[in-house]
C-alpha cells in the first residue's frame, strides 16, 4: 500500500521550483545579460589568450585544495570520534575555529608571516647571514600556496560533516567490523570511511564551491584563477557583461563536479541498516600516543588559526593602528547575517524536505538551486544590480536590504542544504518504511521523524550560513544601503589601501563574532552526541 | 555623444530649475532645511569623514556616502538611472572618471570658481570631471645595488641589464594600467607591448601583493627596484613602526622620464557631478570646498597625495619627494587606453 507523503507531491515540487527560482534568478539575470550584451573585444581576447590558463589554474587550485582539506580533516574527525586523548573535548570544537577567519584575511596574515620581509625569513637571514636571493623558501604567492591557505580555512567543512557521520555512525556497523577483526586503520578504511562517504563528499563540495568562488585570497596572492579573471574582465576591460559570461564557465565546472559527486555517492550505495546512531565507545590511547595526537591537533590548529591570529593582533598593536566606526559595522554585520541566515535557512529546509518527500531526482531544480553557490559574489552582485534596474528603484533603504538579503539567500542556500541532506541520508531506508506502515504522515511525521533526524544537520547548516554571510564581501560592498557598512566592508577598505594593520581590527572582529556562534553550536553538537549515548 | 532619453530629460529639468552651475551660493541653500548631499566615493579614508564633518558644520548640509569600488559605483549609477540619489562621484583614477563620462552618467558643469582653482590639465574640458588631488608613479630603488643613471628612463627597466631586479604588482591594478595607458599613447602599442615584455622578463618574482609589499621586498634585498606610487613610500617613512621606517631608509625614490625630459606619470583623485542630480549648485559648492586650503589639507593629510592647488602646504613627509615635471599627456588617455593596456600586458606575460 502506498502512503501519501505529508502534502501532495505537486505542492512540494511547486515549492521547490519556487525556491530554486528565487535562488537562480539573480544568477541567470547576470548570465543572460552577459550572453546578450557581452562578446566585445575583451571577450575575444580572453577567449583566445586567457580562458585556458584561467581554467587550468582553477582546476589545479581546486584539486590541491580539496585533497589537502580531506587529508587534514578526515583523520582529525576519525581520531576525535573514536579515540580518547588529552584535551579531546577542547580539540573537538577547537578545530572549527578556522572557519571564522575569512580566506582573504588568512592570506594577508600568512603572506605577511612568510613573505620575504616577514619575521620568519628576516630571522632566517639574520641567523644565516644570507641575502634574500640566496635561498629557496616556500612561496605562499603560488598555486600551492593559495591552495594551502584555502584548505587551512575551509577544511572544517569536511571535519564537521565527517565528524557528524563518525559520531552518529550505526553502532552495529562498527561493532560488526570489530567482531570481524578490523581495528585501527583497517576499521577506518574498510568500515568508517565508506559509511561516511556521503558526508565527506557533502563537506568537500562546500570546500570546492567556496574555493572556486574565492576572489580575495587568489587576487592578493597573485594566482590567476577564473574568479580573478571574472573581476579583471569587469575592472580592467570595463565590461561587466564579459565578466558574467566568464562566470558561466565557473558555474559549469561546479555543476560538473556536483553531478560527478552525486554519481559517486550513488555508486557507493552505503545504506545504514540500523538506527542505533550511537557514538561508538572511544578507545583510550596510551599516554605517549595520546600526547602525540594532541600535538598533531595543536600543529594544525596553530597553522590555521593560532599563528595568523597572533600575528594580526601583534601587527595592530605594534603600529597602534586605529579603525573608525567599528561598533556600527559590527551591528550591521550581525543584523545582515541574521537576516540572511534566516531566509537562506528557510530556503534550505524547504528544498531538502521537498526533495525528501517527493523522492524525485529533479535534477534541473537541484542544479538551479546550486547555481547561486557556484557563482562568485561579484556576479551575484551584478545580478542584483540588473534586477534593481528592472525595478526602476534607487539602491536605498529597505529595498536595498531586501535585495541584499535575497542575494545572500541565493548565494548561500546550497551551503545550508548540504549538511541537511547529509543528515537525512544517514537514516536507514527501514525507518522510512516503518514510518509509512505506522501511518505517520503530515506534520506528525515532520515533528516525530524528520525533525530529530535533521537536528544535527540543521545546526551545522545554520552555523555555516551565519559565518559565511558574516564573511561575505563582494555582494555586500555592492548592494548595502547607506550607513550599513559591515566589518568585512571596513576590513576591505583598509586592506585595499594597503593599511593591513588598520584592517586587522575589523578582521579580528569578524573572526571574533564568527567564533561565538561557532563555539556555541559546536558545543551543542558535542553535547547532543553525548546525550544520545 | 549620444544622449540617453532619460539623460536628456534630466538635463531639461536642470535648465528648468535654472541651476546653470554659475549660480553658486555657499551658506544660502535654496532648498529647505533638511538638505542632503549624496556622494558615491571610491575612497576609503577615515580623514574623509573629517572632511565631510567639516562641510556639514560649515553649511548645515547632511552628507550621505556610499563607499565601493569605482566600477561597482558605475554599475550602481547605471542601474539606478534617473532615480539615483547620488549627486557626486569621487574616484581615485582619471580613467574611471573618463568611464563615468563615457557612460553618460556625468554632467558638464561650467563653474568659474572651479575653473579658476583647478589647473587646466586636471579637469575635463567640458566640465564632466574635476581633479582634487594628485599622485605620481615612480621608482624606489636600493642605492647599494643601482645608481640613478641605471633607471633614469622607464625604458631602461626593460633592458636585459636589469634581469631579475624588478618587483612590481599585478597588471590588473589600476596604477599599472594607467602607466601602460600613457606608455601606449607615447610610444605606440607595439613598442609598449615589447616594453612590458622586457619588464616582465626582468621581474625578480611573479607580480604579487600591493605597492607596499614591493617596497618591503626591495628593502629585504629580493629585488633592486620597485614601481610604486609615491604615497606608499611616504606612509612607510611616517609610520610609527620602526621596521616600516627602516624600509623607507633603505630605499631611494626616483622619478623616471619617458625619454623626452618630462616624466612624472601623474594620476588624480577627482570628482564628477552626476547626470541625475538636481543639486548641481550644492555639489559644485562642495567641490569648491574640497579645493579650498582646508579641503586640500584634509584630502591629503592621511593619504599623502599631492594637493592640486598651491593653497596649502604638502602633507607631512611629502616634501621629501624628488622634484618632477608632470607629464603633458591628457588624463583622458588613461581611460581611453585602459582596455588596450590590459590586453597588451596579458600578451606580454605581465601577470
Amino acid at each position: 500500500m502506498r502512503q501519501a507523503p505529508p502534502f501532495s507531491l505537486e505542492r512540494y515540487t511547486l515549492l521547490q521550483i519556487l525556491i530554486a527560482g528565487l535562488i537562480a534568478l539573480p544568477v541567470f539575470t547576470a548570465i543572460w545579460y552577459g550572453l546578450t550584451t557581452g562578446g566585445n573585444l575583451a571577450w575575444d581576447h580572453i577567449l583566445t589568450h586567457r580562458l585556458g590558463p584561467y581554467t587550468l589554474t582553477t582546476l589545479m587550485v581546486l584539486f590541491l585544495t580539496g585533497t589537502l582539506a580531506c587529508i587534514l580533516a578526515i583523520p582529525l574527525a576519525w581520531l576525535v570520534s573514536l579515540y580518547d586523548f588529552p584535551f579531546r573535548r577542547v580539540m573537538e570544537w577547537g578545530l572549527i575555529l578556522p572557519l571564522a577567519i575569512p580566506g582573504y584575511v588568512l592570506a594577508y596574515a600568512w603572506a605577511d608571516l612568510s613573505g620575504v620581509a616577514g619575521p620568519i625569513q628576516a630571522g632566517l637571514r639574520e641567523v644565516t647571514g644570507l641575502s634574500a636571493r640566496d635561498y629557496w623558501f616556500p612561496n605562499v604567492f603560488s598555486i600551492p600556496g593559495l591552495s594551502g591557505i584555502l584548505a587551512l580555512t575551509l577544511f572544517p567543512y569536511v571535519y564537521i560533516t565527517a565528524r557528524a557521520a563518525f559520531t552518529t555512525q550505526s553502532l552495529a556497523t562498527l561493532e560488526a567490523g570489530r567482531c570481524l577483526g578490523a581495528s585501527g586503520w583497517h576499521l577506518f578504511w574498510r568500515v568508517g570511511l565508506p559509511a561516511a562517504r556521503p558526508a565527506v563528499l557533502a563537506g568537500l563540495s562546500l570546500v570546492l564551491m567556496e574555493a572556486a568562488a574565492d576572489y580575495g585570497a587568489a587576487d592578493y596572492l597573485g594566482v590567476r584563477t577564473l574568479g580573478v579573471g571574472i573581476v579583471r574582465a569587469w575592472t580592467s576591460f570595463g565590461e561587466p557583461a564579459t565578466a558574467a559570461r566568464l562566470a558561466l564557465v565557473l558555474i559549469s565546472l561546479a555543476f560538473a563536479f556536483l553531478i560527478v559527486s552525486k554519481l559517486a555517492t550513488g555508486a557507493a550505495g552505503s545504506q545504514q541498516t540500523s538506527y542505533r546512531w550511537t557514538t561508538p565507545a572511544r578507545t583510550q590511547l596510551t599516554t605517549g600516543t595520546g600526547f602525540a595526537v594532541l600535538a598533531y591537533f595543536l600543529l594544525i590548529l596553530s597553522f590555521s588559526f593560532g599563528l595568523p591570529v597572533t600575528r594580526l593582533i601583534w601587527l595592530s598593536l605594534a603600529t597602534s593602528a586605529t579603525a573608525s566606526s567599528l561598533m556600527s559595522a559590527l551591528t550591521s554585520s550581525l543584523s545582515l547575517a541574521a537576516m540572511g541566515t534566516t531566509l537562506a535557512f528557510m530556503c534550505s529546509l524547504v528544498m531538502v524536505l521537498a526533495s525528501h518527500y517527493s523522492r524525485r531526482g529533479a535534477w534541473p531544480i537541484r542544479l538551479a538551486a546550486a547555481s547561486g553557490y557556484a557563482a562568485p559574489g561579484v556576479v551575484l552582485g551584478l545580478g542584483g544590480l540588473f534586477l534593481l534596474k528592472a525595478s526602476g528603484q534607487a539602491l536605498t533603504g529597505g529595498l536595498a536590504i531586501g535585495l541584499l538579503v535575497w542575494i545572500y539567500a541565493s548565494r548561500f542556500t546550497s551551503a545550508g542544504t548540504e549538511p541537511l541532506f547529509a543528515a537525512l541520508s544517514r537514516a536507514p531506508a527501514s525507518l522510512d518504511q516503518a514510518t509509512r506502515s505506522l501511518g505517520v504522515t503530515g506534520a506528525l511525521r515532520f515533528w516525530r521523524v524528520d525533525l530529530p533526524l535533521l537536528a544535527p544537520g540543521a545546526l551545522a547548516g545554520g552555523l555555516i550560513l551565519f559565518v559565511e554571510i558574516l564573511k561575505e564581501l563582494p555582494a555586500t560592498l555592492m548592494l548595502r544601503p547607506f550607513g550599513w557598512d559591515t566589518l568585512a566592508v571596513r576590513a576591505h577598505a583598509y586592506a585595499s589601501d594597503e593599511r593591513l594593520a588598520s584592517a586587522t581590527l575589523p578582521a579580528l572582529l569578524i573572526t571574533l563574532s564568527g567564533l561565538v556562534p561557532v563555539i556555541l553550536l559546536s558545543r551543542q553538537m558535542t553535547q547532543m552526541g553525548d546525550r544520545i549515548r | 555623444m549620444i544622449k540617453h532619453p532619460t539623460l536628456t530629460a534630466a538635463l531639461a529639468s536642470l535648465f528648468l530649475s535654472a541651476c546653470s552651475g554659475e549660480a553658486p551660493v555657499p551658506n544660502s541653500p535654496t532648498e529647505p532645511a533638511a538638505e542632503i548631499l549624496t556622494i558615491y566615493s571610491a575612497r576609503h579614508y577615515d580623514s574623509d569623514q573629517t572632511l565631510y564633518d567639516a562641510y556639514e558644520a560649515q553649511t548645515g548640509v547632511t552628507i550621505e556616502v556610499r563607499e565601493a569600488k569605482a566600477d561597482q559605483l558605475l554599475e550602481t549609477l547605471k542601474a539606478e538611472g534617473a532615480n539615483s540619489p547620488a549627486d557626486l562621484v569621487i574616484v581615485s583614477d582619471a580613467g574611471a572618471l573618463w568611464r563615468f563620462k563615457q557612460a553618460g552618467l556625468t554632467r558638464g558643469v561650467q563653474d568659474n570658481r572651479l575653473e579658476a582653482l583647478i589647473p587646466e590639465p586636471y579637469r575635463d574640458a567640458d566640465g564632466h570631471w574635476f581633479g582634487l588631488s594628485r599622485r605620481i608613479r615612480l621608482l624606489a630603488y636600493d642605492p647599494t645595488e643601482l645608481s640613478p643613471s641605471d633607471i633614469a628612463h622607464w625604458g631602461q627597466l626593460a633592458s636585459p641589464a636589469r634581469a631579475g631586479e624588478i618587483c612590481v604588482r599585478s597588471s590588473s591594478n589600476i596604477y599599472n594600467l594607467s602607466l601602460m595607458a600613457e606608455m601606449i599613447e607615447r610610444i605606440g602599442p607595439e613598442a609598449a607591448e615589447s616594453w612590458a615584455r622586457g619588464v616582465a622578463a626582468n621581474m625578480a618574482r611573479n607580480p604579487q601583493g600591493g605597492d607596499t609589499d614591493q617596497l618591503r621586498a626591495v628593502a629585504a634585498g629580493q629585488c633592486s627596484v620597485a614601481i610604486v606610487n609615491h604615497y606608499y613610500w611616504v606612509r612607510l617613512a611616517q609610520s610609527a613602526d620602526t621596521q616600516d621606517q627602516e624600509v623607507a631608509r633603505r630605499t631611494t625614490l626616483l622619478v623616471p622620464e619617458f625619454g623626452d625630459g618630462e616624466g612624472a606619470h601623474v594620476n588624480i583623485t577627482g570628482a564628477a557631478i552626476t547626470a541625475s542630480t538636481d543639486q548641481v549648485a550644492r555639489a559644485a559648492d562642495f567641490l569648491t570646498f574640497l579645493l579650498s586650503s582646508e579641503g586640500q589639507r584634509l584630502l591629503t593629510v592621511e593619504t599623502k597625495e599631492l594637493p592640486l592647488t598651491n593653497q596649502t602646504d604638502l602633507a607631512e613627509g611629502v616634501e621629501t619627494l624628488p622634484p618632477f615635471t608632470p607629464s603633458q599627456v591628457p588624463l583622458r588617455v588613461l581611460g581611453e587606453n585602459q582596455a588596450d593596456a590590459q590586453r597588451l600586458f596579458d600578451l606580454a606575460g605581465w601577470n
